[in-house]
């Protein structure tokens, strides 16, 4: 069944029969106001969706002087051409813009259903400008847009937030996105969150927010989403179910999802430890995956249209943290809330991951920063004085609870974490060589010192340190031993190619990393849901100049090839137990691999990519 | 040949119940994305006749709400137009004769029926024919089709099964006089720490 071309409203488009909505919302908070704009087939064929329109609308707003929390900032929510759609995992959404915490370019991704909703309510993108000047909320009705008072939802919590909003606006199939409090005490990286527990974590969107005086945006969608050939793409997602469904290790992940990567990262010895200064925990077996499915899991969670439900919905039923009810953790949030802080009561990482949702600051920067201060507290590069008088210790629960309430609220020690690790340098420069960041963004739960191939992933991610930029540490840890460097480059390259792609189409990357699905069968859902016949190759190639416009965005806001590094720890620090013990990069051997880096991507010795490259992004 | 056929037919559709587990479900909304491409044609899960509520965190549940095909419905009793009808046990709207006055809708008591801007008759399952898709693409199993008289069977178990675990079986050891429920039994032996419990017990027992 073939859809009607009057639904496509690209206008004068030639081979967009399907899938594109032609609409992008934009907001003027300044003004009160809001307009659509329409974009050609050109732009959509170019940057695809979701976080390709997200880079290139931030690029040509991007001007100089203007500082991230500055209200001539913009935000864009854009979730991909086949979110919505049936297709595996396609609740994902981008979160683009520039970065708070790290004054750079910067993406965060969310799942759930709110992307879903845009895409209903009749646009590709949202961009948002300007700042309000009561404090308020955006309600999105399909084609009815309001931004209305939220003085009542002020200091409320996220999930607060969602529950009163839903009841005054009379409808529990809305989807919200929110901040906590810390995204309106301005904190580097507060998360937005939607759905109580789905957030677009790092990189401190919430804070945007909280600059732009938004408390949280509500949209109710009802639209058809355009599909060209349906019944290609029921044929094609038919299979894609079942081809998951039959997978051997469907079971576990919709069982332990992410969580059963944390007795796997300790027993290859990549865990975070202690501020990452180690990389294997002797407690993991007291905050694994099996001790949340028999003692604390009461029900699944998953995104839209996604068999793997990897959301794990938690309760706490005994113990000081009684009652604590939270979606997650996942293996992140576990390893940096437990293992990283020396937690070893499961109990105590539920009520962490609870608070931090709910106050609205991102897990592994808030894990990583209280590591740091705890670590410097023990060494005696901090006074008890410095950290307001709380006796730090590793695993010390009450302590660590504490100090995650104080950087929402930035109070005492806390105003200086909520800065993140740039301002933490600034205020104590000693701590500079154990704060594991890259560009300012802390480092994700995987050790880069084990490999080589993480590290350099860390190093040269267009966002700081995050681990979905290129999650290459267990194929180099199972099959590539032996490889030789060009072969560990190029395969950090190729994740950094395809993992794009997955955010450009509003699709989650873990049915193809963890169950093996195909890639190539995007390039035929992309095909059935828009007419446009691109192979893989085609949308790797438009992914790759993705991240050369990212770079070029990063260069433009003063990134050299000095900020390409991994963290200090990386060079200095050996792994001090498990089955890597001892290892650490040379910093020689890094400086060579990251040449043939840039060289395999085409980029000069500064890591600047070639006229050619920057002309095919349209910033030359 | 024929006829039998159609006998066969008739008896599926009598007897068979679409059924939810609200505890399997993960709140994908597979369910309603299928449903909404069978019946309507499009993508669009506003447009199904099945939909998942989500409750958090007081309480946690995720609950896929479709109509039970009720033997008497409240929904056809309330219809001005008697426009609802049951065939082959199959609760059905003929959409010529309704007015669309929502009456059904909101008569409902478990809301099942479904309203969309586009469309001027309510939205209602009609269980696909006697092949729900929503069944057939719940990758958690959270929604079933099963003969009639096996409803509640899920309860009967449950019931059953927490009067055996309590119920106590007593027993003699070297002369003294031992209790042992079934909830202290696992496969292949007695749970650790409940035997210390009962090494307790059997202790003062001999003082």
């Amino acid at each position: 069944m073939l859809v009607s071309s009057d639904s496509i409203s690209i206008a004068g488009s030639v081979r967009i029969k399907g899938g594109y909505l032609g609409k992008i919302l934009h907001i003027d908070l300044m003004a009160g106001n809001s307009y659509v704009e329409k974009y050609d087939e050109d732009f959509a064929l170019k940057y695809i969706g979701g976080r390709g329109f997200g880079a290139k609308i931030v690029m040509d707003n991007l001007k100089d002087g203007v500082k991230p929390l500055d209200p001539e900032n913009i935000i864009v929510i854009a979730p991909g051409i086949l979110s919505g759609l049936y297709v595996p995992s396609s609740g994902k959404t981008a979160f683009v813009s520039i970065s708070p915490l790290t004054g750079i370019y910067a993406d965060s991704n969310m799942g759930g259903m709110f992307g879903v909703e845009i895409r209903q309510a009749g646009y590709d993108a949202l961009v948002i400008h300007g700042r309000a000047k009561e404090f308020s909320y955006i309600w999105i009705d399909d084609d009815v847009v309001e931004i209305r008072d939220a003085s009542k939802y002020k200091g409320m919590k996220s999930t607060e937030t969602e529950r009163e909003l839903k009841d005054d606006l009379c409808d529990e199939a809305i989807k919200i996105a929110t901040i906590g409090i810390a995204g309106e005490n301005l904190v580097k990286f507060a998360c937005v969150n939607s759905e109580w527990s789905r957030n677009a974590g790092r990189t401190g969107m919430g804070a945007i927010f909280g600059s732009k005086n938004i408390k949280a945006i509500a949209v109710r969608g009802t639209k058809d989403l355009p599909v060209y050939d349906m019944d290609k793409l029921v044929e094609l997602s038919d299979k894609a179910y079942k081809s998951l469904h039959d997978h051997p290790m469907m079971k576990i992940w919709q069982e332990e999802g992410l969580m059963s990567v944390l007795d796997y990262a300790n027993t290859l010895g990549i865990i975070p430890t202690h501020n990452f200064s180690d990389a294997h925990f002797e407690d993991a077996d007291k905050i694994n995956g099996e001790v949340m499915t028999s003692r604390h899991k009461i029900g699944d969670s998953a995104c839209y249209s996604c068999p793997m439900a990897c959301g794990n919905i938690c309760l706490v039923k005994s113990g000081k943290y009684a009652g604590t009810v939270t979606e997650g953790p996942e293996y992140e949030s576990a390893a940096m809330l437990g293992s990283n802080v020396g937690i070893n009561d499961f109990s105590a990482v539920l009520r962490g991951n609870y608070l931090c949702d709910e106050l609205g600051i991102d897990t592994i920067t808030s894990g990583s920063m209280v590591a740091t201060l705890i670590e410097g507290y023990e060494r005696g590069l901090l006074t008890l004085e410095d950290v307001d008088g709380i006796a730090l210790s590793w695993g010390d629960d009450s302590s660590i609870m504490l100090l995650l309430e104080k950087i929402a609220n930035r109070d005492g020690i806390g105003d200086v974490l909520a800065e993140g690790p740039y301002g933490v340098i600034k205020k104590f420069p000693q701590l500079a060589p154990i704060i594991s960041h890259v560009k300012g963004m802390d480092q994700s739960a995987y050790d880069g010192r084990v490999g080589v191939t993480m590290a350099l992933a860390y190093a040269t991610s267009d966002i700081g340190a995050h681990h979905t930029r290129a999650w290459t540490i267990a194929k180099e840890l199972e099959v590539g031993a032996d490889w030789t460097l060009e072969e560990k480059i190029d395969l950090v390259i190729y994740h950094q190619t395809v993992r794009p792609l997955f955010d450009m189409l509003g699709v989650c990357r873990l049915p193809w990393i963890e169950l093996g699905f195909d890639e190539n069968t995007y390039a035929d859902f992309y095909a059935a849901a828009t007419g446009v016949e691109f192979t893989l190759d085609d949308l790797l190639e438009r992914s790759k100049t993705l991240y050369d416009l990212t770079r070029a965005i990063n260069l433009r806001l003063g990134v050299t090839r000095a900020d390409d590094y991994p963290p200090e720890r990386t060079f200095n620090d050996p792994i001090k137990t498990g089955p890597h013990a001892g290892e650490h990069m040379d910093r020689d051997f890094y400086e060579h691999m990251l040449d043939v880096y840039y060289e395999r991507r085409g980029w000069d010795k500064e890591g600047r990519p070639s006229e050619e490259q920057l002309r095919e992004c349209e910033v030359l | 040949m024929d006829q039998d056929k159609d006998r066969e037919q008739v008896s599926i559709s009598q007897t068979l119940a679409l059924t939810i587990v609200p505890e399997r479900c993960s709140g994908c909304r597979t369910c309603e994305i299928v449903c909404a491409i069978h019946n309507n044609k499009v993508n669009n899960p506003k447009k199904a006749r099945i939909r998942v509520l989500s409750l958090y965190p007081h309480p946690v549940i995720k609950m896929p709400i479709v109509c039970k095909q009720c033997k008497d419905p409240k929904c056809m009793e309330s219809c001005p137009t008697d426009a609802i009808y049951i065939e082959n046990g199959i609760v059905k709207i003929n959409n010529s004769e309704c007015m669309g006055c929502h009456a059904c809708v909101v008569s409902c008591p478990f809301g099942a029926i479904y309203v969309h801007a586009d469309l001027d008759e309510p939205i209602k399952c009609e269980l696909c024919g006697g092949d729900p898709q929503c069944v057939k693409a719940c990758p958690k199993n959270a929604i079933i089709y099963v003969p009639e008289h096996t409803l509640g069977q899920a309860n009967r178990l449950i019931d059953t099964l927490k009067y055996a675990h309590l119920k106590e079986m007593e027993y003699f050891e070297h002369g003294v006089k031992k209790k042992l429920s079934y909830a202290q039994i696992e496969t292949g032996g007695l749970r650790k720490d409940k035997t210390k419990a009962e090494q307790k017990e059997g202790d003062a027992g001999e003082q």
